[in-house]
């Protein structure tokens, strides 16, 4: 991890991540080891991916102001997180990445995740859950035009990806108690995450629903008026 | 030699269409300390602002500003960054990381410092200004006082020639105000460091400026020593009221020769020109009010946050009377805004109880309590805006009421101090309460708006409320109380009448009865010292 | 599960349990009872949804519970709570401070988001006290009714969103007042990585690879009957295993010693 410390080889290790060192991965994984090492690719794939995205976003010059707006929406989200029946993750990092970008969101749900994981627990999932939540971003950062101008479009946003991320992590929860993908395992697990889910994506609903646009208008006025 | 000069600056803001600064040339000598003064809105801060490149507001610049020579606009970001310090008005929200040894290396992680380097700097800086006991600490456990002076730390760090300070002692009460002057006097003597600080308060800090600059409507007014500058403005002048209160009374008596601008020279000031001899204005029970009704009372309240923390209230007996203003003045963690909580029911007692308009707290059920009965303003009036306009915050009745038609449209973050306190005092009044209680209403508001708020205070006891006051003003609390009581480590040590209250104390007293103890009996606030030199 | 491999995952538990125990005593029960009741469900959910395995116990709803299945998930369980245990030690010992100085190497930018972060969460905790007891106070919300009550939560968080947002403008500026972004930036760290801290990481990761290469034939088999089978190899393998499950807790005990001595000289 040192060597990203150096920029130039920063650079170089966007276009090698991807292009040849992800596929080489899953390759000698599929070669070397037998089917019980699902979850040594997956686990190695997530962290190479963290890297390949957060040097994307190292490379990229935020600006200040963006980036204090950054860390104050994640930990909002933090301290939302302690209010019962609120799970404002997903929502405030959809809504951060809209109007300030998707490497804005996506710092915010990477760094929302490992941060609130110090009161909720650390563990092996931290890595996936900043890659999830990261990527909730920046996909959300990149689509941002037809979710600013549809509501309801922004609202089916925020429930898939509630969906989505309990799907995904239940592929880890999968992998991490099996070592190899089990479909009934994967079943259990998705059916004992039903509530959890629903209760989510509900939340999410509502609170896109509700906060979406005085969040945004916040956020705006900030824009314009300090040149963010 | 100069160290800062501008010439013909002017600024407006992007959408404004008057200039906030206007023509100002100035020379600032190297080593100098200079304080600036002036009304919220002269354009006082939007100077500094101007000073420093990093933070320049949006906006059309017009003249020039020098630093050693250099103009700010071809100066390096590196010299920029590094000799040119600036400290801000609110302590909380300029520190950036969550260790206090953190916070002191960031400046210098900007610039690149090496770490061995960075290691000794904040050693040295640590020692000199005696934080190492906290050095390894979360800044969230600091106080005010101490985050203002880890803000300081920070910026001296990086070793500045030039030290800007935009009201760096508005949040602080006024022990922390004066340990963070002093330092601020020491840096500047002892290193040499040139300090230009804006402030409303110049009690203090006219004794050792160097240099008075009085900016009115974005025009720089006077600009020269604090004597010369007293001379020159004239008895009819609004910034009279900025000044220390043996320099106004000097003013205002149109007596010749020195000013007085400590209270050591001011009670030589009042011994030699004493006119009246024989006035006693200590006049015992001046303010009771006739129906003793009690409003508010506790009774033997105990109250602490959590089991093993102390009691931040103990044994607290206090009894309030209709319609009067009742002042609580005390230290920091003496009690005073938990005191508040309980009152309104936020946080509740482990024993004793509170009464209101003789009724238990716990029978006012379903918010009756904060319907037509009790109304609290925390210190931090922008907890109370909820919305992103004052016409949202506040119906149209209380913003003809309060004369605030001309700021209807705009956010309540966009307002000063002043007006933000003023929309505040009326939206909690919306519920029509008979008890309004208010934490600190003077902090970080400049003198014109004082005087407003203890306006709207004096007319809402006229209408029949009653006032409860945390404060930490004495010279506030003098002029607004009916009645004043000291709370010291959470029980409340005297109570009595204003007048009483301040002529008793020896230390915890105003300004004006200071410089006159020994002289005459009585003197409280301003107004008794006008009386004294007959002045209308 | 990673490697299949039994003894290793027993191992690694009690590597795991004694460091937990010799650090923090036994004085919370609640949480070994929770890690225990965890690692029964976990150890039966295997069994009810994997019918692999020839010895039948018993049948539940026509489904085989087979005893292969439950020793798997025995297994299998027995490396979740251990990795639940080293990552409870591993946040007592890596404190925000350490992960920090770790991450700024990875990622300065995220490093620094991260810190931040860390110092606004206790003032955002505060603030949004003081704002909900400040709406309550408006006495325009029942607390009594459902609706009000998460009318007033929404009112305080969309406060709370305006009041971080028009403040953290500050930090903005007051970071930027102090260069941030001027150009290249150092970093200071209170913690330092040493030439001995690199030598032992390199060391326990060739006892690392050791290990894996020796036990590389596996000595266990779950389905459809379950057998064990040790070589000379795998034995030696554990016994390197062993080594790397339980240097922390040899360190601990070291500098526990040294401390006792040493504070006997006071």
């Amino acid at each position: 991890m040192i060597v990203i410390k150096n920029s130039s080889l920063r650079n170089v290790l966007r276009i090698i991540i991807p292009f040849i060192i992800m596929p080489l991965v899953v390759l000698i994984g599929a070669i070397f080891l037998n089917e019980k090492r699902h979850l040594f690719i997956s686990l190695g794939l997530v962290f190479l991916s963290l890297i390949f995205f957060v040097s994307g976003v190292e490379k990229k010059n935020l600006g200040t102001r963006r980036l204090v707006m950054v860390s104050v929406m994640t930990a909002l989200c933090v301290v939302g997180r302690f209010i019962p029946f609120f799970q404002p993750i997903t929502a405030i990092t959809v809504i951060t990445a809209i109007y300030l970008g998707g490497e804005s969101g996506f710092l915010v749900g990477a760094s929302s995740a490992f941060l609130s994981n110090f009161y909720f627990g650390q563990g092996p999932w931290t890595p996936f859950q900043m890659l999830a939540w990261g990527l909730v971003g920046l996909i959300a950062g990149h689509l941002s035009n037809p979710l600013l101008k549809r509501k309801w479009l922004l609202i089916l946003y925020g429930i898939l990806a509630g969906v989505l991320y309990s799907f995904i992590m239940d592929v880890w929860s999968t992998l991490w108690y099996n070592g190899s993908f089990n479909f009934d395992l994967y079943k259990v697990s998705l059916m004992t995450a039903i509530p959890h889910t629903a209760i989510y994506s509900i939340s999410n609903f509502i609170f896109l629903y509700i906060c979406a646009d005085p969040i945004g208008k916040k956020l705006s006025r900030i824009k314009t008026k300090y040149g963010i | 030699m100069e160290i800062l000069k501008t010439e013909n600056l002017t600024f407006t803001y992007a959408g404004k269409k008057q200039p906030t600064i206007k023509n100002v040339s100035v020379n600032v000598n190297l080593g100098e300390f200079i304080t600036i003064c002036g009304a919220t809105g002269s354009g006082k801060s939007t100077f500094l602002k101007l000073l420093k490149k990093e933070i320049l507001p949006l906006g059309e610049k017009s003249g020039d500003v020098f630093f050693e020579g250099e103009s700010l606009n071809t100066i390096s970001d590196l010299k920029s960054a590094s000799h040119i310090g600036y400290v801000m008005q609110r302590p909380e929200q300029q520190i950036v990381t969550d260790k206090v040894w953190h916070e002191l290396a960031f400046g210098l992680e900007n610039l690149n410092v090496p770490k061995n380097v960075i290691s000794r700097k904040i050693a040295e800086m640590a020692s000199y200004f005696g934080i190492e006991d906290w050095f390894d600490k979360s800044v969230d456990t600091l106080s005010g006082g101490q985050k203002q002076m880890l803000n300081l730390a920070s910026v001296m760090v990086m070793n500045p020639k030039l030290l800007i300070l935009d009201e760096p002692t508005s949040q602080l009460d006024p022990i922390a105000s004066s340990d963070f002057l002093s330092t601020l006097k020491k840096i500047n003597r002892d290193l040499g460091v040139t300090v230009i600080i804006a402030e409303h308060n110049l009690e203090e800090l006219l004794t050792f400026s160097d240099k008075l600059m009085v900016f009115n409507e974005g025009e720089v007014l006077f600009f020269d020593s604090p004597e010369n500058v007293i001379q020159k403005l004239s008895e009819s002048s609004p910034f009279i009221n900025y000044l220390p209160t043996p320099a106004r009374i000097y003013k205002l008596s149109e007596v010749n020769g020195k000013c007085p601008l400590t209270v050591r020279e001011g009670r030589e000031f009042i011994k030699q020109n004493l006119k009246n001899n024989d006035v006693d204005l200590f006049v015992k029970d001046i303010n009771t009010s006739k129906t003793k009704d009690v409003f508010l009372e506790f009774k033997n309240v105990y109250f602490r946050y959590s089991i093993e923390l102390p009691d931040v209230l103990r044994d607290l007996n206090l009894k309030i009377f209709r319609n009067e203003i009742f002042c609580i003045l005390g230290g920091n963690g003496s009690g005073k805004s938990t005191l508040f909580s309980v009152a309104s029911n936020l946080e509740k007692p482990y024993s004793g109880h509170v009464k209101v308009k003789g009724k238990k707290l716990k029978e006012y059920t379903n918010q009756s309590l904060y319907k037509n009965c009790i109304a609290f303003l925390p210190q931090d009036v922008q907890s109370v805006f909820l919305s992103d306009s004052v016409s949202e915050e506040i119906s149209e009745e209380s913003i003809s009421r309060f004369n605030l038609e001309s700021l209807k449209d705009m956010n309540p973050y966009d307002l000063s101090g002043g007006e933000q306190q003023q929309v505040a005092i009326a939206k909690v009044l919306e519920s029509n309460p008979q008890i309004l209680l208010l934490d600190e209403p003077t902090k970080g508001i400049d003198k014109a708006s004082i005087l407003k708020v203890i306006e709207i205070i004096k007319d809402l006891k006229k209408s029949g409320k009653t006032v409860v006051i945390v404060t930490h003003d004495l010279e506030f609390a003098s002029n607004v109380a009916d009645r004043c009581a000291l709370l010291f480590r959470g029980t409340i040590q005297s109570v009595e009448n204003s007048k009483d209250f301040f002529c008793e104390n020896n230390f915890y007293t105003t300004v004006e009865n200071k410089m006159t103890r020994d002289y005459l009996s009585g003197i409280v606030t301003f107004d008794d010292l006008k009386n004294v030199f007959e002045i209308k | 599960m990673f490697c299949g491999d039994g003894i290793i995952y027993l191992i690694s538990f009690l590597g795991a349990l004694s460091l937990y125990l010799f650090r923090n005593g036994i004085n919370n029960p609640k949480t070994h009872l929770s890690s225990f009741l965890f690692f029964l469900i976990l150890t039966i959910i295997n069994p009810l949804v994997s019918h692999n395995g020839v010895t039948v116990l018993f049948v539940i709803n026509n489904s085989p519970i087979t005893l292969e299945a439950l020793i798997y998930g025995f297994f299998a369980s027995i490396l979740i709570i251990s990795v639940l245990y080293w990552f409870r030690t591993f946040s007592q010992i890596m404190t925000s401070d350490k992960l920090l100085y770790i991450f700024d190497r990875f990622s300065p930018k995220l490093a620094l988001i991260i810190s931040m972060s860390l110092r606004y969460i206790p003032l955002f905790g505060r603030q949004i006290k003081k704002i909900n007891q400040c709406v309550k106070a408006l006495g325009s919300y029942n607390e009594e009714n459902v609706i009000d009550k998460a009318k007033l939560y929404l009112k305080t968080f969309s406060a709370m969103v305006t009041w971080t947002i028009e403040n953290g403008i500050i930090t903005a500026e007051s970071m930027d007042a102090r260069g941030y972004g001027v150009g290249k930036r150092s970093r200071y760290s209170n913690y330092f990585f040493s030439f001995p801290d690199v030598i032992f990481i390199l060391l326990t990761f060739v006892l690392f690879m050791f290990s894996v290469f020796l036990i590389r034939n596996k000595s266990f088999e779950f389905y459809p009957s379950f057998s064990v089978s040790f070589s000379d190899e795998s034995i030696i393998g554990y016994v390197l295993y062993g080594i790397i499950a339980f240097v922390p807790l040899f360190i601990e005990v070291k500098e526990e010693l040294k401390w006792k001595y040493l504070k006997l000289k006071i």
